[in-house]
Parts: structure tokens; C-alpha cells; sequence
């Protein structure tokens, strides 16, 4: 039997290839799915990512960081594995990383979606032995609605909002939920504005062929309209002195968690916008059964509903959360 | 249904209060009048008893959904909120032509349902899911579930339609208030102005204090205010009318049937009137305690020997109508002359009396006969301004309740279940425990006094040290100890302890205890000067603040 990947202190490990895949700690050689901050941590010795992930991990890394990358699909050997990358449809450059020892195919999903999306590549299904999938959203609740009918949402709260001079200040995670705001909401509507920890991600999306609207920094020195405008801001934002400007603002947040009421009314917003980066429970089950992988290992989030279940149709499919010695095979 | 969900929906969109009372003016403008009484009854906090069990409703949305049972459970537990997740999980596949009204949905699917087998409301709940539009669905099971209250305080609802109906608050207060279902009543009749007198015997709305929560001295000169003891009793409204006599609490229920020497006593009274007072239990050697009432209290018809064991007395501290003559918009020193001149004629040591005032000059003698409040058994002073009117419900400025301190005690959290709203998804609701004999014993449940910081860190402690699950409670390792604050303590035959604490809440987190050095039973039974034959006593029924606890 062969070892493809372990699990140790650091995150998941490849012994034949000797590399890590989204590790925590200081490790030598790591592999990063996507340039979320959850996935890619500094302080590994060197990183290995997606053409298109790169300038995103340099911005989350710093010019000192040692990162080389692949184009998507191109097999290259480390040690004694085979390893490419695969779109994983989650955010700009964000990939499936699938290994292969001796025969073994194993596939580290990173976060992921099948559900169409304007501004990242269209996700690949890729068949193999092992599936190792996140569960951020695993629970049936979760079921998202066309992107198409979420961007007209937001269009019609923002229109509503502009009518009555309010402006609409929209929560959006700085790194790809941001960007899918922009690229699907009517830029006819009125001008846009970003926070100024969204704008440095915007040239390399528009670079990578994204196309984005016009858009305007806020700065609160100056005299910028924003009673027609939306206001797309990171939800770490809230709360600050930096809102403190915008009190008046009608506000909403654009996020999976948002089908959830209570999560919506807990942060005080009027206005959730369920558009997430994530796999809903169906794309969790169309995916997991579509690699048709006969061992699942599940991170993020709470798997036990997705594993019972998986279980329940004869899938092998278990937690990954205690990092002691549990060999995935 | 189409104008209801979108109400839903509107309300749902907002956390201003007035942009809410908006959308609820709008919406009974526009609204069927058929439609427009079941949301009057639903906001008034009523529900439809028996249609659906939540076991039943969860079943039926597996069978619906083709989620096994405990998938289906598993996301009851994530969400909180029980209508919220059918909606999730059941289409609102809208291939039956939907039912127009709010009015035939409620009957139809709601209704309805009181009665049927349990595969007749399976296949009527499956119709009502597939004429239902998506949108449709959470408004829906919010009614079904009894979770329709949408932030509107009844206050609010009562603001509303008397815009619409260009009528006072207060009158529709009057005419919401008391028992009445959409059948028995219409909208022309909550608007319609008030020249029948079929519905005079309910109460009008409690006119409620504030806490103080300044100095008395900011009050202003002590003149200006009239002080009683604040009593540890029940607050009734006791009214005449053509000779009927009838007693109600707060939240409109009658209690006469529990106190029939107060009904028998207002016999004496020669008008027909509205009076307002708190039921007492009183014995011969003066003021008796709340945990003696409690005995009283829901137990309808006493016999003899519980009438002799626990007498009761009505002290009236306020005059609200005299034969048909709405008194509440006169100013209090003149509504006090009236009470006295009426009551004067009673004879002394009478299950009915005259509460009596507070005479002192200044705030400084009041602030030190108040420190006897507890000797005294009451609750502290009531302060109420001479020129008040009696208002309808909390308005800041006339009247004050000047409390004395609340009891403390440090006590260990063992048991915690998901909260309701904003917080429907954390565990946020406690119970805690007290030592006896080297075991823990529930005495309280609170779930308010923690920061929203403070909730979501307790919530990560619950989540990683739960050791037991008795349907929706978490019992949870007893490490994290709390210091307590507490009004009083009632005998509770619904708890191994014996005891239920009253409006007891969270004064902070205890971070430098451990749960060694949590408060006994004894000191607890100690506070509230309970002798310990107390708890051997066999209490027939509990008082509402018995159910705030769980074990
Ligand atoms: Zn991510
Ligand atoms: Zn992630």
C-alpha cells in the first residue's frame, strides 16, 4: 500500500513528494490551492501555485517569497509523485491539487465550486481514488440560486437604495467576493466605490481577462458623492471608525452564510445577498460523486452532516480534523 | 398571501422601528379585511394551538425533501429556527395554482390541521408546500410554528391601526385585548368607534414602570411625586361592570376564578369600575411572601383550606374608569382622590384595600426607610409622578420603580440550549447550578447580561465540552462560573433543587472562579428568608417564572 498523503501537525503531507499542501508552520516546500489566508500562510521555505494564483499569493506573501507556479493541467514530477493543478472554480487561480503515486490518485480539492463564475476558471472535475473535500456549507440548507438572480438582487436593492439618495454599502470579502460583485452588478446604476484593502487585487483580475467596471477608492478627505453610489467593502471593515462615515448607509453583506436569517440579523443588516465561493450541499454531493473517489476526507467546516450522509450512500468517507497520525491512503 | 409575504419580507428588511410601523400602516391599508384580522391576532402573540407537532413538521419535511430524519434535525440544530429550516429544505415548487388570502391559506393549512391524522396533515402540508410560492414559505411556517411576532410590539400594532383607523392607541388596545380569535371579531369592529359596551369588562393596557436608574434627586423636588412600596405580588386589574366582577393579570389573563374572596369582596363596591392594584398574599400577621401566593396562583376553584392557609388581599394603588368614564388621560393626584373616596367605605383587614402612600418630605428619609424594603417584604418604592397620566404600556417619565439591590450569587454553568433570534444559532441560553451535598443543582436559567463577545466565547466553550444531549439541551462540562443577580426565590416542584429563582440574569462572567467556589442551596434559600419547611411543601401549580427553568 501506498503512502500518498498524511496528516501531520503542519497539514497535509505527500511523503513520496515530499511537500505540503496548504500547511500551517514552517515547512519547506508547500503547495497553495488558492491565496486565501486560511490556505496560504508565510513562512514556508517555498510555494508552488497556479499561473494565475501568483501575483495573488505575492500580494498575501510579500515580494520575499519564494513562488514558482504551473500552468493548469501540467503534470510535473516531485520526488516520486505526479502533481498538477486543476481549477477549482473558487476564486481566481485557485486549484484541485491531484497526486499521483504509484498508481493512486488522490485529489486535495482546496475550496471549491461547480457553480458558474464571472471571474475565476470553470471548475474541472477530475476522477480519482481519494477525494479530499472541504464542507464549508455542508448541511441541504445551503442551496444557491443562480448567480444571475443574486446580481439582480443586488441591482434592485442598490437601484431602491439610489432612488432615495442612501448609499448602498455592500460587504464583500476583500479577495474574490469583491471582484464577483463588481464584474456581475450594473455599473449603469451609479458609481462604484471600493475600500482600499479591495483595489490592489482588482489589476491582476483584470489582467487575467475579468472584466471589471470603473471604479472609485473612498477617501474621506475628499468631497465624493456616495448617495447613489454602492460601497463594496471588506466585512472586517464593520464596526470601525471608518463606517462611522457611512451611518447612514443602508448595508448588506454578500455571502453564503446569508441564507441563514439568524446570521444576518446577528450582524444587524437589513440585506443578505447569498452569493458564495463556496459549493452548496448539492455541489458538495455532485462533486464528491462525480470524482467518483471511494475514500473522502473532509476539512473545513463542519463535516459530520456531509460525512453521516456520504456514509449513509457507501461512500468511505471520514473527518480530517485531528491532525494525529491518521494516514489517508 | 401575496401583500402578507411581502409585509413578511418588508419587516424582515429593516431594523428601524418606524420604517417597520410604515410598512404595517401600508399593509393594512391595502390588506383584505379578512386577511388584515389574522395578522392583528398573530402580532396580538396569539397562535394556533395543536395544528402541528415540531416532530411532526420536521417529519414531514424529510419524507418532502427525501433527507433522512436526522439530516433534516442536524439542520434545526444549525439554524435555530425551526420554520426557517423547513423553508430551506422544502420547494416551494408552486405546480398547484396557489390560494389566494391570507385568510384561506390560514384556514386551509393551518387551521385546519387541529385534529386531522397525522397522514391528513402529511398530504395537506404537501399541498401547501406545492402552491406555496418560494417567497411564500418562511412567512408560512412562521405562522405555523407560532414565531410570527416580526419585532412589532404590541405597542406598535396598536400605533398602526389606530392610524389607520384615526382612533387612539389606547382604544384599540382595549378592544385587542382580552380573548378573541378572527371569528369572533372583524376589522370594522377593532375600528368602529365605541359606543357598544359588549366588551367593557376587558382590561385597558398596564401602564408600566421604568427601573430607575439615576439618583431620585435628578427627579427633581420629592413633591412632585407620589411613593408607595413597590409590592411583591401580581399585578391585576380588578373591574365592575354591572355587577360582574372580574380579575386580570398582565397578558390578559382573567385570575379571577383563583381569588374568589377578592371577586366576592368588589361586590361591596357600588359602581361599575376599573381599578388597578397588585394581589397580595396577606395573612394575619401582615404582608405574607411571593412563594405563598405562587401556591395561589393558577389554582382555580381553592378549597377551604388553602383559602384559610394563604388569604390573599387586592391593594388598589390606581383608579383607571368610574361608571363608563375613561379616567386614565386625568392626571394622578386627582385619579388618587377618586380611589380613596371609593374605597374608603370598605371595611378595614378586607381582601380588598387602599395601597397605601409614602409620606416623606425628602429623597434622604425615602432613600433609608427604602433600605427595609426587604424586612418589609417588598421590592423597594414605586415612584409616580402627581400629574402622570395612566399611559399604556412603558413611557418614560412618569412612572419609576426604585428597586432595592438584587440578590448575588456566583453559580456554575451545566446546561445550555440554542437562543432565539439574532441569536437562534449560538448556545445561548443557560442554566445554572448551585451545590448540595457535593452535587450540582439547577436553580436558573438566564440568557440575557453577556456581551454579544462574551456569547460567542461561551458558545465555543459549550460546543467543546457538551457531555450530554436531552433534546434541544446541551448538558455542558461545569467549569465557567457566573455571578448571578436575582430578585427572589420561588418554591419550584418542577426542580430537583426545590427552588426557581425570579428574572434572574447574568451580572458577569466569574473568569477568576473556579466552580468550587460557587454559592450553596442554603445561602440560596437563605436570601429570600425561605424557611426550609418551604420546599417540603407540596405546591400545586408554579407561577409563570417557574417556567424559565428547565430541570
Ligand atoms: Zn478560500
Ligand atoms: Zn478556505
Amino acid at each position: 500500500m501506498l503512502r500518498v498523503l498524511q496528516n501531520r501537525r503542519e497539514g497535509l503531507f505527500c511523503p513520496a513528494g515530499g511537500f505540503f499542501v496548504d500547511p500551517c508552520g514552517h515547512v519547506s516546500r508547500a503547495v497553495i490551492t488558492h491565496a486565501h489566508s486560511d490556505h496560504a500562510r508565510k513562512g514556508h521555505g517555498s510555494y508552488l501555485c497556479s499561473d494565475n494564483c501568483k501575483p495573488l499569493l505575492k500580494i498575501r506573501l510579500g515580494p520575499k517569497a519564494k513562488i514558482e507556479s504551473l500552468p493548469f493541467g501540467k503534470r510535473i514530477k516531485m520526488g516520486d509523485a505526479l502533481v498538477s493543478l486543476h481549477p477549482a472554480g473558487h476564486i481566481l487561480g485557485s486549484s484541485q491539487v491531484k497526486i499521483e503515486v504509484s498508481g493512486q490518485i488522490w485529489v486535495v480539492s482546496g475550496d471549491y465550486k461547480p457553480q458558474p463564475d464571472l471571474t475565476c476558471e470553470p471548475f474541472e472535475m477530475i476522477k480519482c481514488h481519494g477525494f479530499v473535500t472541504e464542507s464549508t456549507f455542508g448541511l441541504p440548507v445551503y442551496r444557491w440560486l443562480p448567480e444571475d438572480t443574486i446580481y439582480a438582487q443586488i441591482n434592485d436593492w442598490w437601484v431602491g437604495n439610489a432612488e432615495n439618495g442612501i448609499p448602498s454599502l455592500l460587504f464583500a470579502y476583500s479577495l474574490g467576493k469583491a471582484q464577483r460583485v463588481l464584474a456581475g452588478v450594473d455599473p449603469e446604476i451609479g458609481p462604484i466605490f471600493i475600500h482600499h484593502a479591495v483595489s490592489p487585487f482588482l489589476p491582476i483580475y483584470e489582467r487575467s481577462g475579468v472584466d471589471l467596471p470603473k471604479v472609485e477608492k473612498v477617501d474621506l478627505d475628499s468631497e465624493q458623492n456616495y448617495s447613489k453610489g454602492l460601497i463594496v467593502v471588506p466585512p472586517a471593515v464593520q464596526d470601525s471608525s471608518w463606517l462611522k462615515r457611512f451611518t447612514y448607509a443602508e448595508r448588506a453583506f454578500a455571502s453564503g452564510w446569508m441564507a441563514i436569517r439568524g446570521l444576518r440579523r446577528r450582524r444587524n443588516l437589513g440585506k443578505g445577498f447569498v452569493l458564495s465561493d463556496h459549493a452548496d450541499w448539492n455541489g458538495l454531493l455532485q462533486v464528491i460523486l462525480g470524482t467518483g473517489a471511494e475514500t473522502v476526507k473532509i476539512t473545513h467546516g463542519n463535516g459530520h452532516a456531509l460525512s453521516r450522509y456520504l456514509f449513509g450512500r457507501g461512500i468511505d468517507a471520514s473527518l480530517l480534523n485531528q491532525p494525529v497520525s491518521a494516514e489517508v491512503q | 398571501m401575496e401583500l402578507f409575504t411581502k409585509l413578511f419580507h418588508d419587516l424582515d428588511s429593516t431594523t428601524k422601528t418606524n420604517t417597520r410601523l410604515d410598512f404595517l400602516v401600508n399593509y393594512f391599508l391595502k390588506a383584505d379585511p379578512n386577511d388584515a384580522i389574522w395578522v392583528c391576532w398573530f402580532l396580538n402573540g396569539n397562535r394556533i394551538k395543536g395544528a402541528l407537532k415540531t416532530s411532526e413538521l420536521r417529519r414531514f419535511a424529510s419524507d418532502c425533501s427525501g433527507l433522512p430524519l436526522w439530516l433534516v434535525e442536524e439542520c434545526h440544530e444549525n439554524v435555530g429556527d425551526l420554520a426557517e429550516t423547513i423553508s430551506l429544505l422544502v420547494d416551494g415548487a408552486g405546480n398547484l395554482p396557489p390560494i389566494k388570502g391570507l385568510n384561506a391559506i390560514v384556514k386551509r393549512y393551518i387551521q385546519s390541521l387541529v385534529g386531522m391524522t397525522i397522514d391528513d396533515k402529511r398530504d395537506r402540508l404537501r399541498e401547501a408546500w406545492n402552491s406555496l410560492r418560494p417567497k411564500d414559505l418562511l412567512p408560512f411556517h412562521k405562522l405555523l410554528t407560532g414565531g410570527f411576532r416580526m419585532g412589532i410590539s404590541s405597542g406598535n400594532l396598536y400605533k398602526a391601526l389606530a392610524r389607520v383607523g384615526k382612533v387612539e392607541p389606547a382604544f384599540i388596545a382595549q378592544r385587542l385585548s382580552g380573548n378573541w380569535n378572527p371569528d369572533s371579531m372583524s376589522m370594522d369592529d377593532i375600528w368602529k368607534s365605541s359606543s357598544e359596551d359588549s366588551r367593557l369588562c376587558v382590561p385597558f393596557p398596564f401602564c408600566l414602570a421604568y427601573p430607575l436608574q439615576e439618583e431620585p434627586e435628578n427627579l427633581g423636588t420629592c413633591k412632585d411625586w407620589q411613593v408607595e412600596w413597590k409590592w411583591d405580588g401580581i399585578r391585576a386589574q380588578l373591574i365592575i361592570n354591572s355587577g360582574i366582577s372580574m380579575l386580570w393579570s398582565r397578558g390578559d389573563e382573567s385570575v379571577g376564578n383563583s381569588f374568589p374572596e377578592i371577586i366576592e369582596a368588589s361586590k361591596l363596591i357600588p359602581y361599575d369600575i376599573c381599578l388597578d392594584g397588585e394581589i397580595m398574599s396577606w395573612g394575619g400577621d401582615g404582608l405574607g411572601l411571593f412563594s405563598e401566593l405562587q401556591q395561589r396562583l393558577g389554582r382555580k376553584n381553592p378549597g377551604l383550606s388553602i383559602l384559610q392557609r394563604i388569604p390573599v388581599r387586592f391593594m388598589a394603588y390606581d383608579i383607571l374608569a368610574i361608571e363608563g368614564q375613561d379616567l386614565r388621560k386625568e392626571p394622578l393626584f386627582f385619579r388618587r382622590k377618586k380611589l380613596e373616596a371609593v374605597l374608603e367605605l370598605l371595611p378595614s383587614k378586607f381582601p380588598l384595600g387602599l395601597s397605601p402612600l409614602i409620606d416623606e418630605k425628602d429623597w434622604f428619609t425615602l432613600s433609608q426607610l427604602r433600605e427595609e424594603s426587604r424586612q418589609r417584604k417588598v421590592e423597594g418604592f414605586m415612584l409616580k409622578r402627581r400629574n402622570s397620566r395612566y399611559e399604556s404600556g412603558r413611557v418614560k417619565g412618569g412612572w419609576y420603580k426604585w428597586k432595592v439591590d438584587p440578590f448575588l450569587a456566583d453559580m456554575v454553568l451545566v446546561s445550555a440550549q440554542l437562543g432565539h433570534g439574532k441569536r437562534a444559532n449560538l448556545y445561548s441560553d443557560y442554566s445554572f447550578a448551585v451545590w448540595c451535598d457535593g452535587e450540582l443543582f439547577t436553580v436558573a436559567k438566564a440568557y440575557s447580561g453577556l456581551s454579544n463577545k462574551e456569547i460567542e466565547q461561551v458558545d465555543g466553550f459549550i460546543r467543546k465540552n457538551i457531555s450530554g444531549r436531552f433534546g434541544p439541551v446541551r448538558a455542558v462540562k461545569p467549569e465557567l462560573v457566573f455571578e448571578i443577580a436575582f430578585e427572589g426565590v420561588n418554591i419550584s416542584n418542577r426542580h430537583k433543587s426545590g427552588v426557581a429563582l425570579r428574572f434572574p440574569r447574568i451580572k458577569r462572567w466569574r473568569k477568576d472562579k473556579t466552580p468550587n467556589d460557587a454559592s450553596t442551596l442554603d445561602e440560596i434559600r437563605g436570601f429570600a428568608g425561605m424557611k426550609c419547611s418551604d420546599s417540603e411543601r407540596d405546591p400545586s401549580s408554579i407561577d409563570k417564572a417557574g417556567n424559565l427553568l428547565l430541570f
